[in-house]
């Protein structure tokens, strides 16, 4: 008897306490992001701000990877069912997005809730499309120059590169003088090359850039795209450029002091300013003479909002956004990362603190973006997949530059390449 | 075998098996079969959409120079690291199965390679030859003045993947190597020392025949792995560069399935991997027939 | 005599360069684990031992969650090795001691037939699904499709085939059940075949990269292989040293098993070689 009435009793304190964990349940939400390093700090800082903030939402910020695999895992996720309700997507996938029917466009669930009108334009730029902010603007940077101030001083140069005139000069120079075996290094060199189009206004592919209909033709054929390629491969051939790898492992030769010019994302600024054992200095991307003027491309992530939850979850999205333009929270990852402040009010409260005069190398980026001129063709191409054209871009890069084949050559076999991977996808989605 | 369970028993036997061909079945023959429907289409990285394209995929595949250099440079890739890999293990076998002091000691320090997964044994190797930090590049290049960069060389990039595949697999090797070895009786070896059979002699008389049914099936074996599991090496250290040097077919298929999402040009791939292999089983059962599985 | 003294030394000279040649990397990774990130990054490169093995394999366990790792890891090394070893051990026996039952070839054919479809050759539709049956970033996606095994199916049934028959028919006297002669009397017999078998699955699958790589992605499930690659940072300078660290204690386990088990392993291939 005494036993049964322990049982009874057990199972109704049991009862008890699930109801009341019911009752008290917070909006659990999942945010899968790609922040390696140092910057998985700077994302769960973000994160445990906001969870202490709002007692009855729970965000789980978890790191699943490189861009590349966060994309594939949210797509799997999504085709299992099971998708989380923030995935970070990175600009390269923002075709792929669109086009994935499994999102809720942000305009729709914060329409009202956050003022878009205040992210800086470039940035509103990039990840609008026909007027409309499908995705939440996150960690967005640029391609900005790096220099190692020590070497060029020993090499007795006391300005910056403007030019690849200049950067040639330069890095024989400091190549002579013993400073650094090489002059100058890059990562992303897709990226790079889509850069110098932007940068000098000429656009990447058809339809306006992909933003006017459907891209069906990259502009990697044209006259530019191989100017650029061949006055690189130069530089390659005189020692001045080494090639870097795909994406940051350029920077370990920055701060070994093998090359003193880098052209990196400014999302390494702070982590190279943290790792450099000499004076680091940054400037605009070089320009090659007598061409157009446009703008830096705006790269990173963004981060976009699945389909398949509730719209109570939503709401709490929504709360997690404004949180993260909140001007302290964007202060914070900025000076974190050196990612972009993405809001004016963000910015002019650095401005105020005088944290630019202070850290001028954070300005950079910034002056480079805002002074540039706003056009279509600096607004940054959008492709359909987009991921496997930047690897035949990077591979057309890597086989120039190696010397598999002449600049010119391996532009025009990437060129084909890349438009059958648009006529694919075209014919897959129509239009 | 004469003798037998009674035939009442026969429901058992069934069951016995049943568990390893549910497995087999669900999980190997119909995705395979899979993978040769899905390479008839063409579809959307989020699966929304798909169309049917016949045979359009292969005909992409064999007339693309990208797979052809994949599937050139995979071959060359297993056949060198499979030579040095067999040869070098077969050297220090036969050395240390001599009657010699310590040779346990030797044994055991060669076979450890064996524990690392071919992920590691690229790490190690990416850092002994790395062009910054690397303490292997830096004195080649003091002693060759040979900047050994496999960030930006292909060829530098191509001998590093052999190099850490072939270390990897020599500790593989070397234990089978050493357990055939037993079976070479002392006494055979030492009469044969008595009527002045030169070591060499020896090897190719007395020890090679005894060990040739081993060294095949070792041929075989490595041949499959190296092609199918350095993945690994190449995911760690170059991703398949520079200038797609080190785009071995496995990392190729693995880019495009699960990075670009084709699923069907991946599958596609999946079928011309699996010709492959059925040359290879072919090439095993004529020259072994079953016994090569025995071993 | 002379000449003899002569090889001997020779051979000895020769071994010992060889072991140099193929431990420097091991030894060489462990030093790496005991510097201090200024050494690691220091031109000349420093081939000596440093003094900050403590630190380097603490930050590497607790940045790498390498408890969790290590537990998932022998977890599924574990049940995926001893899974192929009864499921190969009870086809075995039903294929050597039942006689020609209808469908015996078929169905030996069709457990033959893994050793001809690699994981590359069915790795998108065997991840789909995973994902129709809701497996992806679980335990199940990564030990159960990996239980049958051809190899060890040839393995015990070849040595079955090799077991005295005056064993079967005496236990057949007595009325011994299948299952009981092949509990007492078959099992106890392929001991070192068994042994032999465990080692190099867990080894095997310890070492797994690429289907972990696809199918898994939360910390939950995360193997050493794939929690290693994560700690390479793609943005920054890597901390070797801390990398490495962890890289010797990933690699401590199959080194264990291995050393445990070495003498088993080499007899149970041994024997096979026999026949």
């Amino acid at each position: 008897m005494l036993r049964k009435t322990i049982i009874i009793l057990t199972l109704v304190t049991l009862f008890a306490f699930s109801a009341a964990m019911v009752s008290a349940q917070t909006i659990e939400l999942e945010f899968w992001h790609a922040m390696s390093g140092g910057r998985t700090a700077a994302v769960e800082r973000i994160v445990d701000g906001f969870n202490e903030e709002h007692p009855d939402i729970h965000v789980t910020a978890q790191f699943t990877g490189s861009y590349a695999e966060t994309l594939t895992q949210g797509i799997s996720a999504v085709r299992s069912g099971n998708p989380p309700h923030i995935i970070q997507v990175y600009e390269v996938g923002t075709q792929t997005m669109l086009d994935s029917e499994a999102i809720v466009p942000v305009y729709e669930i914060a329409e009202g809730e956050i003022d878009f009108g205040s992210v800086i334009q470039p940035i509103l730029n990039y990840y609008s499309v026909d007027g409309n902010l499908y995705s939440m603007p996150f960690n967005s940077s640029t391609a900005m120059l790096y220099y190692n101030k020590d070497a060029f001083a020993e090499a007795g140069i006391m300005e910056a590169p403007d030019t690849w005139t200049d950067v040639e000069e330069m890095g024989l120079k400091i190549i002579e003088s013993g400073a650094a075996n090489h002059g100058l290094s890059f990562g992303w060199p897709a990226w790079i090359l889509e850069q110098m189009h932007a940068y000098h206004n000429v656009p990447y592919a058809n339809n306006i850039n992909g933003r006017e209909g459907r891209a069906s033709e990259v502009y990697l054929d044209k006259r530019f795209a191989k100017m650029v390629l061949e006055s690189w491969t130069d530089l390659v051939e005189k020692d001045v450029i080494a090639y870097g790898g795909r994406e940051y492992s350029a920077n370990q030769d920055f701060l070994a002091g093998e090359v003193a010019m880098l052209i990196q994302s400014t999302s390494s600024l702070s982590s190279i300013i943290e790792s450099a054992d000499f004076e680091v200095g940054t400037t605009f991307l070089p320009r090659f003479e007598g061409y157009g003027i446009g703008n830096s491309v705006i790269g990173g992530a963004s981060l976009w909002v699945m389909q398949g939850h509730s719209d109570e979850e939503y709401k709490a999205v929504v709360e997690f956004f404004k949180y993260l333009s909140r001007t302290d929270v964007t202060i914070q990852w900025h000076k974190d990362t050196g990612y972009f402040p993405s809001t004016n009010a963000a910015v002019k409260t650095l401005m105020d603190n005088r944290w630019f005069s202070d850290h001028p190398n954070y300005l950079t980026a910034f002056l480079q973006i805002l002074s540039g001129v706003q056009s279509p063709a600096a607004n940054g191409v959008l492709l359909g997949n987009f991921v496997e054209i930047r690897d035949i871009v990077d591979t057309a890069v890597e086989e120039a530059f190696t010397g598999v084949s002449s600049a010119e050559d391996a532009l025009n076999k990437a060129d084909v390449q890349a438009d059958s991977v648009l006529q694919d996808y075209t014919e897959l989605f129509g239009n | 075998m004469n003798s037998k369970f009674a035939k009442k028993y026969r429901y058992l036997a069934y069951l016995l098996i049943a568990p390893s061909i549910i497995i087999v079945t669900t999980f190997l023959i119909y995705p395979s079969a899979q993978s040769l429907y899905l390479s008839f289409f063409r579809s959307t990285p989020f699966g929304n959409r798909q169309i049917f394209v016949g045979i359009e995929n292969f005909q992409r595949l064999l007339t693309s120079p990208a797979y052809w250099n994949s599937l050139t440079r995979s071959l060359v890739f297993t056949a060198i690291t499979v030579f040095i890999s067999i040869s070098s293990a077969l050297i220090l076998a036969v050395v240390t199965n001599k009657k010699i002091k310590g040779a346990k000691i030797y044994k055991s320090l060669l076979i450890w390679p064996f524990a690392f997964s071919f992920a590691f044994a690229g790490i190690i190797w990416g850092v002994l030859l790395h062009p910054n930090v690397g303490i292997m590049s830096y004195y080649i290049k003091l002693l060759t003045t040979l900047d050994f960069n496999w960030i930006n060389n292909g060829t530098a990039a191509f001998t590093l993947i052999i190099i850490a595949s072939s270390w990897r697999m020599l500790g593989y090797n070397f234990i089978f190597f050493i357990a055939a070895l037993q079976n070479v009786s002392p006494e055979l070896l030492e009469a044969a020392d008595i009527d002045g059979a030169s070591p060499v002699t020896k090897f190719w008389k007395i020890t090679f025949p005894l060990i040739s049914p081993i060294t095949f099936f070792l041929l075989i074996m490595n041949t499959l792995q190296v092609f199918f599991l350095t993945f690994g090496v190449v995911d760690v250290l170059t991703q398949g560069g520079p200038a797609r040097a080190t785009d071995i077919v496995t990392y190729k298929l693995f880019r495009d399935a699960f990075l670009s999402m084709r699923t069907g040009y991946a599958s596609a791939q999946s079928i011309i991997l699996f010709v492959f292999v059925a040359i290879i089983t072919i090439i095993q059962f004529k020259y072994a027939g079953e016994k090569v599985f025995y071993q | 005599m002379k000449r003899k003294k002569s090889t001997t030394i020779f051979i000895h000279l020769f071994l010992i360069i060889s072991v140099i040649l193929v431990s420097f990397p091991i030894i060489y990774a462990f030093m790496v684990s005991t510097l201090n990130i200024n050494e690691v990054y220091s031109s000349p490169p420093k081939l000596q031992f440093g003094d900050n093995m403590l630190n380097n394999y603490r930050e590497a366990w607790q940045r790498s969650n390498m408890g969790k790792l290590l537990f998932n890891s022998a977890f599924i090394s574990v049940v995926t090795a001893v899974g192929k070893i009864i499921l190969s051990v009870s086809a075995a026996f039903a294929f050597v001691y039942f006689g020609d039952f209808p469908g015996k070839n078929i169905l030996f054919i069709l457990i033959l037939i893994t050793h001809m479809l690699p994981l590359p050759i069915r790795i998108v539709p065997t991840y789909q699904l995973m994902d129709n049956l809701g497996w992806l970033d679980t335990y199940y996606a990564l030990t159960i499709p990996f239980f049958a095994s051809a190899t060890g199916v040839l393995l015990f049934r070849q040595f079955y085939m090799t077991v005295p028959e005056s064993l079967l028919e005496a236990s057949l006297i007595d009325g011994i059940t299948p299952l009981r002669f092949l509990w007492s009397i078959l099992i106890p017999l392929s001991k070192s075949n068994i042994v032999a078998l465990f080692t190099i699955e867990f080894i095997w699958v310890w070492n797994q990269y690429l289907w972990p790589l696809v199918t898994t992605n939360s910390a939950q499930v995360r193997v050493v292989q794939i929690g290693l690659k994560m700690l390479i940072p793609s943005d920054a300078q890597p901390e070797w040293n801390v990398i490495m660290a962890a890289l010797i204690i990933g690699v401590i386990p199959p080194l264990l098993v291995y050393l445990t088990l070495q003498k088993s392993l080499v007899e149970g291939f041994a024997m096979q070689q026999d026949k």
